[in-house]
């Protein structure tokens, strides 16, 4: 059985989970702060960003920070315990596929639910500056370029921390410290941002590129060019490393 | 001819902790508790002329600067322990199981939302203790005396309402939701959308999963001291009425 056809049989089996509705909902309610304060987009409290920018990084703000990893968490879940029912898993293994391509198959299936959610996200964002521009009558569209350009790269960011969270889900059996652990892993990231080593905790990558963002739109807030080198090399490594662990431990588990 | 005896809410307690046994709750509660410890300790370590130069009493200041992210952890820990206790009962179909036991069906919530509580007790006191803790160490000014000790013990106790209804709240929805991803997903949506949306509104802000950010200093500067306490208590009756009757209407088929 070929890598493509696993992920098939992947997406099928999370077709009734109601997911797609679960990451629908919170990219569309993260908005309705930022169009119910419009007017409150051109109080910039002295930044000197344009009002465009500001309803961009705000609204994106909550959406990096903790709910793109929320719902890596929430999707690595769904993915571990839908096979758990009447132990579908097991069954999974004892056929004739390779544990780590099948492995493999979930984290691309964990991947490609983030990138649908990415695509949501913009589509979300395009319908509140829209419903806001009419608001305040002042256009607070900014170019798809740029934006579809900077999801992307919310996005290619993602993956380290999916990789990591992840590696948790199937290290970690008991479902109670497979969801605290990551959790728990959001809420520092606020603070690691604002240390040398933020390169290191890959839960604060998404958070970096939009301070990055939100640096060039506003002089002096934060940095304005990302800093490659060290970030990454450890971010490819870490992803790596992640991943094999994943794959070499998944099933053991199960198997016990 | 005898009748069967039905077990009462004291019994059915240790019977809900058994459940628990090796799930794994118990160290997820203390974890927790110390990681939101860890938060006050760390800011201090890190920057302490930072608020050891402010103004105004040190337990108000640790807790202005601290609180946000304990409560955060708090709601996330609340989340965790409902998924987990409705997720035992789901898998396998262990509900159906108790469905047949000679046990009032509202007694499994009840039972669950009395342990929920206590380890909301058992969290709150941990992170007062080190929000104590860094008074008492970096503010030459605090003394732990028994008045000291009376002011910590209130602001746990208001925190500990604070949290209730959130706690109930999730229970309902975790009792509610036979798959643990949709109840962790509202429970994560709820979380997150409610922490965006603006504190100040009061509506939103007695709102559950919102309540918990609210500190007794504010309540106490803007002179609602029995405001957010008496929300706070009916929204928890509220959805403790609400979970112990849902259980009779519905019928737990898979």
């Amino acid at each position: 059985m070929n890598f493509f056809s696993l992920i098939q049989i992947e997406l099928q089996k999370i077709k009734r989970s109601k997911i797609l509705l679960l990451l629908v909902i919170p990219v569309f309610m993260m908005w309705i702060p930022s169009i119910l304060n419009a007017d409150g987009i051109f109080d910039t409290q002295g930044i000197p960003i344009t009002p465009e920018s500001n309803f961009f990084v705000q609204g994106f703000m909550g959406m990096v920070w903790f709910m793109i990893p929320a719902t890596l968490i929430l999707c690595t879940v769904l993915l571990r315990q839908n096979e758990h029912t009447n132990h579908g898993i097991l069954k999974m293994l004892a056929l004739p596929i390779s544990g780590p391509a099948l492995c493999l198959a979930k984290f691309t299936v964990l991947i490609l639910l983030t990138f649908v959610q990415m695509l949501l996200l913009i589509l979300a964002y395009y319908l509140s500056a829209a419903a806001a521009s009419a608001m305040v009558d002042y256009t607070l569209l900014l170019p798809p370029l740029f934006v579809f350009r900077t999801v992307f790269g919310f996005y290619l960011a993602t993956v380290p921390m999916a990789a990591v969270f992840w590696m948790i889900a199937v290290l970690i059996a008991s479902p109670i410290f497979q969801i605290g652990i990551g959790l728990a892993s959001i809420v520092p990231s606020v603070l690691l941002i604002n240390t040398k080593v933020w390169f290191a905790y890959p839960m604060c990558y998404p958070f970096y590129l939009l301070m990055i963002a939100y640096g060039r739109a506003a002089a002096g807030v934060y940095e304005t060019t990302i800093d490659w080198i060290p970030w990454i090399p450890i971010a490819a490594l870490l992803t790596l490393a992640a991943l094999f662990i994943a794959c070499l431990r998944f099933g053991h588990a199960e198997r016990k | 001819m005898t009748q069967t005896p039905t077990i009462g809410f004291f019994q059915m307690l240790p019977l809900e902790c058994k459940k628990l046994k090796r799930t794994g709750c118990l160290p997820a509660v203390v974890l927790c508790g110390l990681f939101a410890a860890a938060f006050p300790l760390a800011n201090m370590l890190v920057r302490p002329e930072a608020f050891t130069t402010l103004p105004g009493d040190p337990l108000s200041i640790l807790a202005d600067a601290n609180w946000q992210m304990i409560a955060m952890l708090n709601i996330l820990l609340s989340i965790c322990l409902c998924c987990i206790m409705y997720h035992t009962e789901f898998a396998d179909r262990g509900i159906q199981k108790s469905e047949t036991l000679p046990v009032k069906a509202h007694l499994l919530f009840l039972g669950k939302g009395t342990i929920l509580a206590v380890s909301g007790i058992v969290v709150i006191l941990t992170e007062c203790a080190a929000l104590g803790f860094c008074a008492l160490h970096w503010f030459p000014a605090y003394t732990f005396d028994s008045s000291a000790a009376f002011a910590l013990l209130k602001f746990a106790g208001f925190q500990w309402l604070m949290l209730l209804p959130t706690m109930l709240l999730m229970l309902c929805i975790a009792s509610i939701c036979s798959n643990m991803w949709t109840s962790l997903g509202i429970g994560i949506i709820l979380t997150f959308t409610i922490y965006v949306f603006p504190q100040k509104n009061l509506l939103l802000g007695l709102l559950p999963f919102s309540t918990p950010y609210h500190l007794l200093s504010e309540s106490v500067s803007a002179d609602q001291t029995l405001l957010y306490p008496a929300a706070c208590a009916a929204e928890t009756i509220l959805f403790a009425l609400c979970g112990a009757i849902y259980p009779s209407i519905r019928r737990y088929h898979s």
